[in-house]
């Protein structure tokens, strides 16, 4: 009964994918949400424009100056990195 | 006790049955930089010379290569005899949204496979990329082929157009919709929220959560299929957001524009063309994977320049047919004889030591 049970569901559920893959796929749906979703993120980004602007204007720091260092330190430590393997394999060293 | 008892006995208890534990190959860790790491599983008795780099996806944890205790590819390859390494690329920060694909695809990737194959005695590591690590691999394997002995893709996307038979997969078509802006995303949310790729990677297939379920409740009796369910639900539920500029090349360049297929792409400045990959090639691609269709796995070995090359299409998904059982039968010994037969020195090694950075 059970197994009978379960190929008949995925039976339905295959059926099912196939039929919500067109869905998905189908311009009229996906455009309008594209457009949503682009709406949200500009929104976001304004939001935290603005934010970012009137903190800077009362000289401080903001998220993205933080991340900005941070991202430029990293960096640093990577070219470091790089120049340590130059030096190695100058005195050919093996790990 | 019969099987439906041992099911409401098992599913009963689920909420309180013990962690599976995941990612637990003792492996030491080789180098770390930014918030990645290599790793290199502890060798057991080193068979093959040739170290095996393993590149995993950056949106996933890397552990889905080392699930859990019998269920492990990294494991099953140390205890063949091979010596692995594996890239952890951690949980980026907010400040890693200014980390480029070059970043990432060339100075990560270029420096873990400098460190494993520095290990091997030809200064060169096989390669494994698995769904966009494969990618990753691939594209720099195609501009710094100097330490790569051979490739070989698991899942891994090449062509991001026509790919479902002559069409658009639901990625492609998302991807490639005019009102979906990237730029605004990224701008927004600086790395990309794993939670919204999740999301997208549910909707490839809506159904699948309903037919987990009834798969979970036809298969509760067996305590081994429940670890093994809980460590892929634990994997898949513990992911990481992409780094936003690097998601904006990714998808701008690769899936949209289709570069990598069309041969106009370039890392760092260099072209990275198919067609100038000269090593062996094994591309595998799945029959019922939601996420990377054949085609667009197939194209590499369509496409690269070497004469060594073996495309192999399996039955199964994405994520099963590299860690189920089944994957242990029919999957990795195939990964470990491809590397075997192209392992001139086969002759036992005296381990070479695990160096912290």
């Amino acid at each position: 009964m059970w197994n009978a049970w379960k190929k008949a569901f995925d039976a339905w559920e295959d059926a099912s994918a196939r039929y919500l893959e067109t869905v998905l796929k189908n311009r009229l749906l996906l455009t309008p949400a594209g457009a949503a979703l682009a709406q949200l993120t500009k929104t976001k980004a304004l939001v935290d424009k603005t934010l970012a602007t009137s903190l800077g204007a009362l000289g401080l720091a903001t998220k993205r100056d933080q991340e900005r260092t941070l991202h430029l330190l990293n960096r640093l430590e990577s070219r470091l990195l790089d120049l340590e393997e130059r030096l190695d394999e100058r005195t050919d060293k093996k790990p | 006790m019969n099987r439906w008892s041992l099911r409401a006995q098992n599913l009963g208890a689920l909420a309180v049955r013990p962690k599976v534990p995941v990612g637990v190959t003792p492996a030491d860790v080789v180098h770390a930089e930014n918030k990645w790491r290599l790793l290199r599983y502890r060798p057991r008795h080193l068979r093959f010379k040739t170290p095996v780099l393993l590149v995993p996806s950056l949106i996933n944890r890397h552990y889905v290569l080392d699930l859990m205790p019998g269920k492990s590819l990294a494991e099953w390859l140390v205890e063949r005899g091979h010596d692995v390494f594996v890239i952890d690329w951690g949980t980026p920060g907010d400040e890693d949204r200014y980390l480029t694909f070059d970043d990432i695809c060339d100075r990560y990737i270029g420096r873990a496979l400098r460190k494993a194959a520095a290990y091997g005695p030809s200064g060169k590591a096989h390669v494994l990329g698995y769904c966009l690590g494969g990618t990753l691999a691939v594209i720099h394997a195609a501009v710094r082929p100097e330490h790569v002995a051979s490739l070989l893709c698991i899942a891994a996307p090449v062509k991001f157009g026509g790919s479902a038979g002559g069409q658009d997969s639901l990625l492609e078509a998302w991807t490639r919709l005019s009102t979906f802006d990237v730029n605004s995303l990224v701008d927004a949310f600086g790395n990309v929220p794993w939670q919204l790729m999740q999301s997208a990677f549910h909707m490839l297939r809506p159904t699948m959560g309903l037919s987990k379920a009834v798969h979970l409740v036809d298969r509760a009796w067996s305590d081994e299929f429940l670890d093994g369910f809980l460590a892929i639900e634990t994997w898949s539920n513990d992911n990481v957001s992409f780094p936003g500029e690097c998601y904006r090349t990714y998808i701008e360049s690769i899936y949209r524009k289709d570069e990598l297929a069309m041969g106009t792409f370039a890392l760092s400045g260099i072209p990275a063309r198919l067609e100038n990959i000269h090593c062996p090639v094994f591309a595998i691609s799945f029959e019922h994977d939601s996420i990377v269709p054949a085609d667009s796995a197939k194209a590499l070995t369509d496409r690269v320049g070497s004469k060594d090359k073996t495309h192999l299409h399996l039955p199964g998904g994405h994520v099963g047919a590299v860690v189920s059982k089944a994957a242990a039968d029919r999957l990795w010994p195939k990964l470990s004889d491809f590397w075997a037969q192209r392992d001139d020195l086969r002759n036992a090694l005296p381990p070479a030591p695990a160096v912290a950075h």
